[in-house]
């Protein structure tokens, strides 16, 4: 056991654990990488880009005695480009559409038709942020707005300021294609339900049904892998996001009915009271010209059924 | 500071998960870890490859790449357990290669004279192992190995990452979803986690004087 012959030159041993660790290190970040090249297009109807390409284009910019010089609208225009905080893994709201390179989705035409609106130019820097890292990206001013389906809360509106609501959610629940017996939150209780850290579902969750253990994950990839590999029995999330997964993944269904009310709003940084004004009356607009109920029917509402809804009054 | 006080459950409880996660990683990485080490010293040239191989491929990878690659990738082939087992498959699997060769050093700091004279004077293998080497080796890896069992601890915190949300961590990051109160929470959960530490580092210091000789 100690007669081992010491100090022999291993260098292609070396290559091979380093070939072998690269190999490890490739494969894993495909399955966890929240761009998936080559992901299946939406089932049914798709989201209609044209239309919304033609919104953004129609979209004038606002007049200059809207953005004093020195406001904070002014500073963007003059930087050129709208930094966004907001995604690319969630249908409908804000997806990458890998055949085309661009961010399609309710949430991300918004970013597009605000910077069209400041600058001219529909002009945006998207930056991925998660349900845990929006507040911190708008205290130190790594992006200008969050628009990445971000619940209005109490708790969260002493850190950010939020223009809207844009946009009114509930919760869902989400189950793969073969279960049943499950048909309310109710019906959690003593399952394992994913949900994403962060998120306002997991305290709704623990509220209402105390006894469902929580799994939670920082993307909503994450959260739909895990339901679809078993691992969960329902995952809970704001039902437009659910519908989306639904779109494009159909071994997984949405139970009817929603709970509670999730308003959207557009994170803005707390310390720039003049842009949530600038972006509050930019959202009156929008929703009075009509653009809002198009952009609506050509993201949303190829999933969702029903007519248009209302828009949310603002503020 | 009244979320600490009228939760103490659930710092009670995320605790009493970490510690099961990480008991239950540190003696599957011992058990892997020991024949590896075995593998890594014994006279068989393919054993030892193949566990020079392992240290070096498995050191190699973060632990957190490795937990996705468990957690999310082997359900692609097929293979779903228990979320909490398969992260202590992956973690007990990571710190095997560390705790290989930190036995292995062990072991090595007996010097051979002393093997060789235990077996000149008449000593059976058995008997050079049980009197000679392993006091010896497991004298010299008390501290390494707590270090080791430090590091298993701490780094549980990353099951909270892949899903393991009744850890420690877990439960601090949904309790300061309820409450917005990251210092407090936080806090509390670094104080737990330096209590763990500390309790660790003093059973290695008296162990230690236990199995000290003097010379």
């Amino acid at each position: 056991m100690l007669s081992t012959v010491r100090g022999r030159r291993r260098a292609p041993l070396a290559a091979a654990a380093a070939a072998a660790a690269l190999v490890l290190a490739s494969a894993c970040s495909g399955s966890s990488d929240t761009v998936v090249p080559g992901a299946p297009a939406a089932a049914g109807k798709k989201a209609d880009t044209s239309a919304i390409d033609r919104l953004i284009a129609d979209e004038k910019p606002a007049s200059a005695s809207l953005m004093p010089a020195g406001s904070t609208a002014a500073k963007i225009k003059e930087a050129g480009t709208l930094v966004v905080g907001g995604t690319q893994t969630a249908a409908l709201f804000s997806q990458l559409d890998p055949t085309t390179g661009k961010v399609e989705g309710f949430d991300a035409a918004l970013s597009r038709l605000l910077a069209k609106y400041i600058i001219g130019k529909p002009d945006t820097k998207l930056v991925n942020v998660t349900a845990a890292t929006r507040e911190a990206l708008l205290k130190n001013h790594s992006v200008d707005a969050v628009i990445a389906t971000y619940t209005i809360t109490d708790e969260r509106a002493k850190a950010v300021n939020f223009a809207g609501p844009y946009y009114v959610d509930g919760l869902g629940i989400q189950l793969r294609e073969d279960q049943k017996g499950i048909a309310s939150l109710d019906d959690l209780k003593g399952r394992t339900v994913t949900t994403q850290s962060g998120s306002t579902a997991a305290a709704v969750v623990e509220e209402r049904v105390p006894s469902a253990k929580i799994q939670l994950f920082d993307t909503n990839t994450e959260c739909l892998q895990a339901l679809r590999q078993g691992r969960a029995d329902a995952y809970v999330l704001d039902q437009g996001v659910l519908a989306g997964n639904a779109g494009t993944h159909p071994d997984v269904k949405v139970v009817a009915g929603t709970y509670g009310e999730q308003p959207y709003g557009i994170g803005l940084p707390l310390d720039r009271p003049d842009f949530k004004t600038f972006v509050n009356d930019w959202l009156r607009k929008i929703e009075a010209d009509g653009t809002w109920a198009t952009l609506w029917k050509n993201t949303i509402g190829t999933q969702v059924p029903g007519p248009v809804p209302t828009p949310p009054a603002i503020g | 500071m009244h979320v600490l006080t009228s939760h103490p459950g659930v710092f009670a409880h995320g605790l009493l998960v970490t510690l099961h996660l990480s008991a239950a990683t540190f003696l599957l990485a011992a058990a892997v870890g020991l024949l590896l080490a075995v593998c890594r010293i014994c006279p068989v040239r393919p054993l030892r490859l193949f566990a020079a191989l392992y240290v070096s491929a498995v050191r190699g990878v973060p632990l957190l790449v490795l937990l996705t690659l468990f957690v999310f990738g082997l359900p692609e082939i097929g293979v779903v357990y228990s979320l909490f087992w398969t992260v202590v498959t992956a973690m007990g699997l990571y710190w095997a290669a560390f705790l290989c060769e930190t036995v292995r050093a062990g072991v090595r700091s007996v010097p051979p004279g002393q093997t060789e004279a235990a077996r000149a004077l008449g000593l059976t293998f058995g008997q050079v192992l049980r009197c000679v080497v392993v006091p010896q080796a497991l004298r010299a890896t008390v501290q390494p190995l707590a270090s080791l069992l430090i590091a298993v601890v701490l780094n549980s915190s990353l099951a909270a990452a892949v899903g393991v949300t009744q850890e420690l961590t877990g439960q601090t990051v949904l309790l300061d979803q309820r409450y917005a109160q990251p210092l407090f929470t936080f806090a509390a959960a670094a104080a737990c986690y330096v209590l763990l530490t500390l309790a660790i580092g003093r059973t290695a210091a008296v162990l230690e004087r236990r199995l000290a000789v003097l010379r």
